[in-house]
């Protein structure tokens, strides 16, 4: 099992980037695909795409994030690549819908943006999860969902 | 073995160490965790881990008390941690005292491994902040009844892994545990469901094998 105990750097970083560019034309770039939640995680176990098993230990006061490259050498690199936070886009009907749905969404501990009128609720889990839970607040027009197409 | 450039103290010559994981161990009030920390201390000592505990109560210190007398571990290897609200913001929402009490385990015990965090008794929507561990279960009981899965609380679908644990009592509480077993199984999507009896240990061995695996990385 490959260890991974520090955050080399962001693939971004102009150094960094010249070298991964490099190896990628070899083949020896791996990814470790996290959700979201998991890049808050300091220890776990993940499978690159190319199979490698991983053993991530970092520093409690390091973060994981999408570009975090675990490890460079001549030979290969290991990069974190964030899978997209799904968001769930909601337009209450007036001011008192959305005291209701903020304080609903607060005591559910969503995280959520907020967007003009619109709450954005950052997925964790199954969007069904999320709509059982509002359904009251659907079902009488109260809350409508948005498209992300709207 | 690891290339990527580690973290080097010129001062000591020492590697700098991660510390201990640490794994939750949350649920609602009396499903056993406590006895499952009682469970799991021998056989994590048994296969060499170097094993700390930390215990919430809301104003005691009676779970702390409770594992120290157990004459299982060193008493001074378990810190009780009072949060004096509800148990749930000592795990999520400021988990300061808990990050804190691991810290000092930390420091104190060079080469410690592994810190088991039982959270306070709390509800099935209580979860852990993933800044204050790498790794959660969640206990709930027979007992509880066989619809609790079905309500879907946030602990039941979201922890990495849910144990349903006094499996002896099924009988007398008039459980269908093989359904309990399979609706659990399908409202998680694949997270695993680990069945135990924490008065005899059964059951157990797989809840040490699962934790072995996620953070101390056998096998
Ligand atoms: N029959 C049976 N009893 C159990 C089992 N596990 C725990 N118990 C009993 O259930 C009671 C509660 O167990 P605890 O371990 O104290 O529960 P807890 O979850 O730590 O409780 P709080 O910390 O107060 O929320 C105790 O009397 C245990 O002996 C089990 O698997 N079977
Ligand atoms: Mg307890």
């Amino acid at each position: 099992m490959l260890r991974l105990e520090n955050i080399v750097g962001a693939a971004t970083d102009p150094a960094i980037s010249h070298r991964l560019h490099h190896l990628e034309h070899r083949g020896r770039v791996e990814y470790i695909t996290l959700s979201p939640e998991d890049t808050r995680r300091r220890r776990l176990r993940a499978m690159t795409d190319c199979g490698t098993e991983c053993a991530v230990v970092l520093d409690r006061s390091a973060q994981l994030y999408n570009g975090a490259v675990l490890m460079l050498d001549a030979e290969r690199a290991v990069v974190v690549r964030m899978r997209e936070t799904l968001w769930l886009d909601l337009a209450p009907r007036d001011a008192a819908a959305a005291l209701e749905l903020g304080y609903f969404a607060g005591n559910m501990h969503w995280s959520v943006r907020f967007e003009d009128e619109v709450l954005r609720i950052a997925l964790s889990g199954p969007e069904q999860d999320y709509l059982d839970r509002l359904s009251p607040l659907l079902a009488d027009g109260r809350v409508r969902r948005i498209d992300e197409r709207d | 073995m690891n290339t990527a450039n580690p973290e080097f103290n010129p001062a000591t010559g020492d590697q700098r160490s991660p510390g201990a994981a640490r794994v939750g161990i949350g649920g609602p009030v009396g499903s056993g965790k406590t006895r499952m920390v009682e469970q799991l201390i021998p056989r994590f000592l048994a296969r060499g881990t170097n094993l700390a505990v930390i215990t919430n109560d809301l104003v005691t210190k009676e779970d702390a008390e409770r594992v120290r007398r157990s004459g299982l571990i060193d008493p001074a290897r378990v810190l009780a941690v009072e949060t004096g609200a509800c148990p749930h913001t000592a795990i999520r929402e400021d988990p300061t005292m808990n990050i804190q009490a691991a810290d000092e385990l930390d420091a104190k015990y060079e080469g410690l491994e592994l810190i088991l965090i039982e959270s306070g008794g709390d509800n099935l929507a209580s979860t852990f902040s993933l800044d204050l561990v790498d790794y959660w279960m969640f206990v709930i009981d027979v007992a509880g009844g066989d619809d609790i899965p079905r309500k879907r609380g946030l602990g039941i679908l979201t922890s990495d892994l849910l144990v349903i644990n006094k499996a002896d009592l099924a009988p007398y509480v008039n459980v269908d545990l093989e359904r309990m077993i399979r609706e659990a199984v399908a409202v998680r999507e694949g997270r695993p469901v680990l069945v135990t009896n924490c008065a005899t240990g059964e059951g157990v061995d797989a809840v040490v094998d699962t934790l072995a695996r996620a953070v101390l990385f056998d096998r």
